[in-house]
C-alpha cells in the first residue's frame, strides 16, 4: 500500500509530538513493506531525503509573514505547498502506473490540502486527532477558533475514517462535533510499535471501500 | 477551448471593479466561440448556477468566520478551490485557469498544480498601489501572496503598460511574462433615452455645473484634490459642485473638509448608485474628474469617454495612456489643486473645446476599448500558453 502521509512536523522539526508520533508510524509502515510518502511544512530545509525508507518531502510556506502572526492565514498558505506536492508525488506514480491508496493528515493544520488532494484525485482520506480546538482554546468563541472548529468540523465530515488516541478524545469529538460520526471515529493507543498494525487495519478499511 | 474564470466577485455581487471587469469579458470570450465557466462567492439572492450569455456561472459557499479580511479571504478560496475540482471532475477537465487578482488567485494555484493546467492571472492592482507603500504585515502578506501568484503564473495580463512595469518591479517578476491587454467599455450601455432634468435636479441645482467623481472614497482616489480644487474653481465664477459616487473609510474625513473650507452644500455624497442612474449621471454630469494618485486602468475614464462627458484626470497610472492630452480629455500632474481647478474650468468655458475632446473620445472607445477586441487579444493569450503548455513537458499523465 501506498500511503501519503500529510503532517506539519516530522524531524527534525520538533513543535509537540506529532513529529514523534508521525516519525515512528511512518518508520514502522515501512518496515511492514508499505511504501510512505511523507509530506511535511519545514519553512528552514525545503527538499527531498530518503529517511530510512521513507521518503520525506519538505515544503516551505511561500508567504512569510502573517499579520498577528495569524496561524490560520499560516495554515492556508502553508496547504497549497503541501497540496502540490502531493499532486506532484501522485502524478509521478500515475507515470509509473502505480496509484496512491490513502493519504492519512494530521490535525487540523494539514485537513484543507487532505480535503482538495481527495477531490482532486479521488483519494481516500484518513485524518488524526491529537487534540481538538475546543480543549486548547478552552471553548472560547473568538473568530479565530470558531474558524479552526469549522475546519475541524470540515475534515470529519470529508475523511473517509478519523483515527484518535483515546477513548475519551473520541467521546469529546463526537460531543462536539455531533455523535452522527460514531461510526467512522477508530481509537489507538499510540503506545508501543504494534498500533501501527490497527492503523494499517484503518488504511484497510478506507481502500477496500467501494 | 475551455476556461476556468476564478473571481471573487461578480455581478450581482460588486465590490469593485473586477466584477464588472469579469463579467464583460467572459461574456465577450463566450461570444467568441470559447467555453467559459466561471466560479464566484455566493450572494443573497443570486442563484447557485446559471448560465447568463453563454457563461456558466458558479456560486461557490464563502464562509463568514475568521479572525480577519485576511483570513476569511484565503478560507473562501480554499472552498472555491474544493468546488473547483468537483466542477473540473464534473466537466471532464478544464484547458485553462483564468484568475482575477490575489482574492481569487490562490484558488487559482491551487487548481493550477492540483489538475496541472496551465494558470492566467490578470493583476487588477497591486497592494503596493493600493496603499500607496507597504506599512504594515497585512500588507506585506498581501504583497508576498501576490508576488507568489505571479511566480505561479504562466502568464499575467495586466490592463496597462504602466501597470506591467509596475508589477515587474513591486511583485519581482519579469516583463516577459507579462502581457498588456487592455480594459473595454460597452458604449451601447450609455445610449438610452431619459428625463436629463429629471436626473439632473436629483444632484444638483438647475444652476449649478455637475462635477462627477466616481471612485472608492479611499486616499489613493484623490478625492482630497478635488475638494482643494474647488475653492479655485468657485472664485473663476463658475458655480460647481461635487457629486461623489462611491462609499469608502475617507468618507467623514472628506465631509469634515468641506465644513472647514465652507462649502458643505457645493459636495453631495451620493454613496452606492445602481447601474442606471450612475450612467444616467455621466450623461447629465459637466465634467468627469479623476483625481487619482494610483490608478492601474481607470475604468471611470472609459465609462465617461463612452457617455460623452468631458474628462479631467490626473497623469498617473493607465490614465496616461488613455488620456491624451487635448486630445480626448485633459491630463494634469498628480495632486496639483491649482492644476486641476484650472483643467475644469477651461473645459466649463470653452464650449468647442469640450465638444472636440468629447467626439475624439467616443471615437477612441468605439475603436480601442471595445470588448470585442478585447476578447480577441485575450484568446490571443491564451492561444500562446497553450501552445507553450502543448508542446511543453509540465502535463499530468492521462494513461493511469
Amino acid at each position: 500500500m501506498r500511503v501519503l502521509i500529510l503532517t506539519s512536523e516530522y524531524q527534525p522539526k520538533r513543535l509537540g509530538n506529532i513529529s514523534d508520533h508521525v516519525s515512528t508510524l511512518a518508520h514502522e509502515l515501512v518496515k511492514r513493506k508499505h511504501e510512505v510518502e511523507l509530506v511535511v511544512l519545514d519553512d528552514w530545509r525545503p527538499g527531498f531525503e530518503d529517511v530510512c525508507g521513507v521518503h520525506v518531502h519538505r515544503v516551505a510556506n511561500p508567504v512569510k509573514t502573517h499579520p498577528m502572526a495569524s496561524v490560520l492565514t499560516f495554515a492556508v498558505t502553508a496547504s497549497l505547498p503541501i497540496e502540490s506536492e502531493g499532486a506532484n508525488i501522485v502524478y509521478f506514480y500515475k507515470k509509473l502506473q502505480k496509484n496512491t491508496d490513502v493519504i492519512h493528515c494530521h490535525e487540523w493544520l494539514m485537513v484543507y490540502p487532505a480535503i482538495n488532494l481527495k477531490h482532486a484525485f479521488n483519494i481516500p482520506f484518513v485524518l488524526t486527532f491529537h487534540s481538538i480546538e475546543g480543549h486548547r482554546c478552552h471553548d472560547c468563541f473568538s473568530p479565530l477558533s470558531i474558524a479552526i472548529k469549522e475546519i475541524e468540523d470540515a475534515g470529519i465530515w470529508e475523511s473517509n475514517q478519523v483515527i484518535t488516541n483515546t477513548e475519551w478524545l473520541k467521546n469529546e469529538v463526537l460531543r462536539y462535533y455531533g455523535s452522527g460520526h460514531r461510526g467512522k471515529i477508530n481509537v489507538v493507543w499510540p503506545i508501543g510499535r504494534d498500533w501501527v498494525d490497527d492503523v494499517v487495519s484503518v488504511y484497510r478499511k478506507v481502500v477496500e471501500e467501494p | 477551448m475551455r476556461v476556468l474564470h476564478l473571481s471573487w466577485e461578480f455581478p450581482p455581487r460588486i465590490i469593485g471593479g473586477i466584477a464588472s471587469h469579469v463579467f464583460d469579458l467572459s461574456r465577450a470570450l463566450a461570444r467568441r466561440g470559447i467555453e467559459v465557466h466561471a466560479m464566484t462567492c455566493n450572494f443573497l439572492g443570486a442563484k447557485e448556477y446559471e448560465n447568463i450569455d453563454g457563461v456558466n456561472v458558479y456560486r461557490v459557499e464563502s464562509y463568514a468566520a475568521g479572525d480577519s479580511f485576511l483570513s476569511w479571504a484565503l478560507r473562501m478560496q480554499k472552498n472555491m478551490e474544493r468546488s473547483g475540482c468537483d466542477l473540473i471532475n464534473f466537466i471532464k477537465g478544464v484547458d485553462l485557469i483564468h484568475a482575477h487578482d490575489w482574492l481569487s488567485g490562490v484558488a487559482g494555484i491551487g487548481l493550477k498544480n492540483l489538475y496541472r493546467k496551465p494558470l492566467i492571472t490578470t493583476m487588477h492592482s497591486t497592494e503596493y498601489g493600493r496603499r500607496i507603500g507597504i506599512h504594515n504585515d497585512l500588507q506585506a502578506s498581501i504583497n508576498e501572496i501576490e508576488s507568489w501568484l505571479c511566480r505561479e503564473s504562466w502568464r499575467i495580463i495586466t490592463c496597462s503598460y504602466y501597470m506591467r512595469n509596475h508589477v515587474s518591479w513591486c511583485l519581482r517578476v519579469s516583463e516577459n511574462k507579462i502581457c498588456v491587454v487592455q480594459n473595454g467599455v460597452d458604449v451601447n450601455k450609455f445610449s438610452f433615452g431619459f428625463n436629463y432634468w429629471g436626473v439632473r435636479n436629483r444632484f444638483a441645482h438647475g444652476s449649478e455645473k455637475i462635477l462627477l467623481f466616481v471612485g472608492r472614497l479611499v486616499p489613493e482616489k484623490g478625492l482630497d484634490v478635488l475638494i482643494e480644487a474647488l475653492p479655485n474653481i468657485l472664485s473663476n465664477g463658475i458655480d460647481a459642485k461635487i457629486v461623489a459616487v462611491g462609499e469608502g473609510p475617507q468618507r467623514e474625513e472628506y465631509q469634515q473638509m468641506a465644513n472647514q473650507y465652507g462649502l458643505a452644500n457645493k459636495i453631495l455624497f451620493v454613496g452606492h448608485v445602481d447601474d442606471w442612474t450612475l450612467r444616467a449621471l455621466y450623461r447629465v454630469a459637466d465634467v468627469t474628474v479623476v483625481p487619482s494618485k494610483f490608478e492601474p486602468f481607470g475604468i471611470v475614464a472609459l465609462e465617461a469617454m463612452a457617455a460623452r462627458c468631458p474628462l479631467v484626470v490626473c497623469a498617473v497610472g493607465g490614465l496616461n495612456e488613455i488620456v491624451d492630452h487635448e486630445g480626448t480629455g485633459l491630463k494634469v500632474p498628480v495632486n496639483n489643486p491649482d492644476a486641476l481647478a484650472w483643467a475644469i474650468v477651461r473645459i466649463i468655458r470653452d464650449v468647442g473645446f469640450k465638444d472636440w475632446i468629447v467626439s475624439n473620445a467616443y471615437q477612441k472607445c468605439m475603436w480601442n476599448y471595445n470588448w470585442n477586441n478585447i476578447a480577441d487579444w485575450t484568446a490571443g493569450v491564451y492561444g500562446a500558453v497553450l501552445h507553450e503548455y502543448y508542446t511543453g513537458s509540465w502535463k499530468p499523465i492521462n494513461k493511469v
